[in-house]
């Protein structure tokens, strides 16, 4: 298991987003996440990557735990320096890419390999490099973020998660901010890292892909999970009312 | 008094001028930014002492403040306060400017998206390289107009400076006037604050320049 979520528990001003919420991830594996909005798919991913802490329950990388609960019912996490190496382990893509604007492509890529993690230069710049060219964007390293499409500007959003060299990658709605005719160019290359056994979970609406790319599929509604399973079992024979429901929206 | 012994005399005033000028600036530019930081500290005692501060800055005037450095430590503790006239002036235009600067400064952080300070989260960045390396840069770029307004309006502003009778261009412009009962004095300050503006709106527009590499 890369990653183990326990009993989640999250909640804003007394509003129970997330309500006893357990999955787990296996390594090379790849969960798509489809729900309603609102029903607790972004705060799920952001409790997972540490954005959000947690109110009860348990996080676990790797075998360690990040965060458990204690005695007293009350979340707790690991020391703030242990959990920059927890923060390591994961990557998140925006839906709204989030590049840093003043710098350019390359560096997006490799500010943080190198301010963060400390490597050098060269090996930051060459990761870098592959990475673009397996975006399709290598003849983008010098542009600027504003001067690139937002398909682009998404697949260096993921290039820059993977530059971090992440044992799991989350995407939160990655091709939702695109016009439809950019989505495919992004979920081409989420598509790619998946036959790379890459770890990944995506929150998407795409339907068609989260069926074909997935090895499994989650569908959250009112921050639970309803159902989970086979994409083909899920999309084709949902077992719970709310799933049915919900599906039937997708259908043209 | 001929012309060229005038324009030498006020040219001494001309260097006092530019001195409070670059001081200020140099003191109230960090300063400003230290203060907009301290406006959010965790500490509401560290926050409302802050507000405190800006609000009565920014609520009186400038002349006012200059002449209550001047004369405070004088009234309050007894103090002498021979050789007090240039310190007093300088602290008296940093500490304003810098509530001023604080503000913009307040302002431009709190206009880049939260998704940047996210990003630089998920990516392990520290607070300090958060701020340094992705908030700060783009800061800077959206404050500079609102930074050209107000310091042009300090080279005007320095001329208050003759509050406390410091003999920069403007308080030797109206002696030199009132005692060879001339208006050229007048005339000569008029061109070396309008040249001066042109320089800082040049050099400003030089620095937005050298940012437009980005949006
Ligand atoms: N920072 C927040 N403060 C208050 N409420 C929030 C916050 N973030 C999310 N919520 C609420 O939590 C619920 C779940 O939101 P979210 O996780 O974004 O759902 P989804 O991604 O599935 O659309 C919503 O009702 C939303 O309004
Ligand atoms: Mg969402």
């Amino acid at each position: 298991m890369i990653i183990e979520m326990k009993n989640i528990r999250k909640e804003f001003d007394g509003l129970e987003v997330l309500k006893d919420i357990s999955f787990g991830v296996d390594n090379g594996e790849v969960v798509s996440i489809i729900g309603p909005s609102g029903s607790g798919k972004s705060t799920l991913l952001r409790c997972a990557t540490f954005l959000e802490t947690i109110d009860g329950g348990e996080i676990v990388y790797m075998g360690e735990k990040a965060a458990h609960t204690d005695e007293s019912g009350r979340a707790v996490y690991v020391h703030p320096k242990e959990l920059r190496r927890f923060r390591s382990y994961c990557g998140l893509v925006f839906q709204q890419f989030n590049l840093f604007p003043h710098y350019s492509v390359l560096k997006n890529l490799t500010d943080a390999p190198i301010e963060v993690q400390h490597r050098s230069r060269e090996e930051a710049e060459a990761t870098a490099m592959e990475l673009l060219g397996k975006m399709g964007i290598a003849d983008k390293a010098k542009a600027y973020p504003y001067q690139l499409s937002g398909g682009q500007q998404q697949r260096v959003a993921i290039a820059r998660a993977l530059a971090m060299k992440p044992q799991i990658l989350f995407f939160d709605e990655p091709t939702s901010a695109l016009d439809p005719e950019l989505t495919g160019e992004v979920l081409k290359v989420i598509r790619q890292l998946a036959e790379e056994k890459m770890t990944m979970v995506v929150v998407t609406h795409e339907m068609p892909f989260a069926k074909a790319v997935s090895n499994r599929v989650i569908f959250m509604d009112g921050g639970v999970i309803v159902e989970q399973g086979d994409p083909r079992e899920v999309f084709e024979n949902p077992r719970e009312e709310r799933t049915k429901q919900f599906l039937r929206v997708f259908e043209r | 008094m001929t012309l060229s012994t005038m324009l030498s005399t006020m040219a001494a005033g001309m260097l006092r001028t530019c001195g409070i000028f670059l001081l200020t600036l140099v003191g109230s530019l960090p300063l400003g930014m230290i203060v907009a930081l301290l406006r959010k500290s965790r500490f509401s005692v560290v926050r409302l002492l802050i507000r405190a501060y800006i609000s009565v800055i920014r609520g009186t005037p400038l002349m006012l403040q200059l002449l209550v450095w001047y004369f405070g430590p004088y009234y309050l503790f007894g103090w002498s306060i021979r050789g007090w006239r240039f310190p007093a002036l300088i602290i008296g235009f940093v500490l304003n400017y810098a509530a001023y600067f604080a503000e913009i400064y307040r302002g431009g952080i709190e206009s880049i998206p939260v998704g940047q300070y996210e990003a630089c989260e998920v990516l392990g960045y520290s607070k300090s390289q958060t701020f340094m390396r992705i908030i700060l840069p783009q800061v800077i770029k959206r404050i500079m107009p609102s930074v050209t307004n107000e310091v042009i309006t300090l080279v005007k502003d320095t001329s208050l400076a003759f509050t406390l009778a410091y003999q920069e261009v403007f308080s030797l412009a109206k002696q030199i006037s009132a005692s060879q009962t001339s208006f050229a004095p007048f005339v000569i300050a008029g061109v070396f604050y309008f040249i001066a503006n042109y320089a800082v709106a040049f050099a400003m527009e030089r620095i937005e320049k050298a940012l437009d590499y980005y949006r």
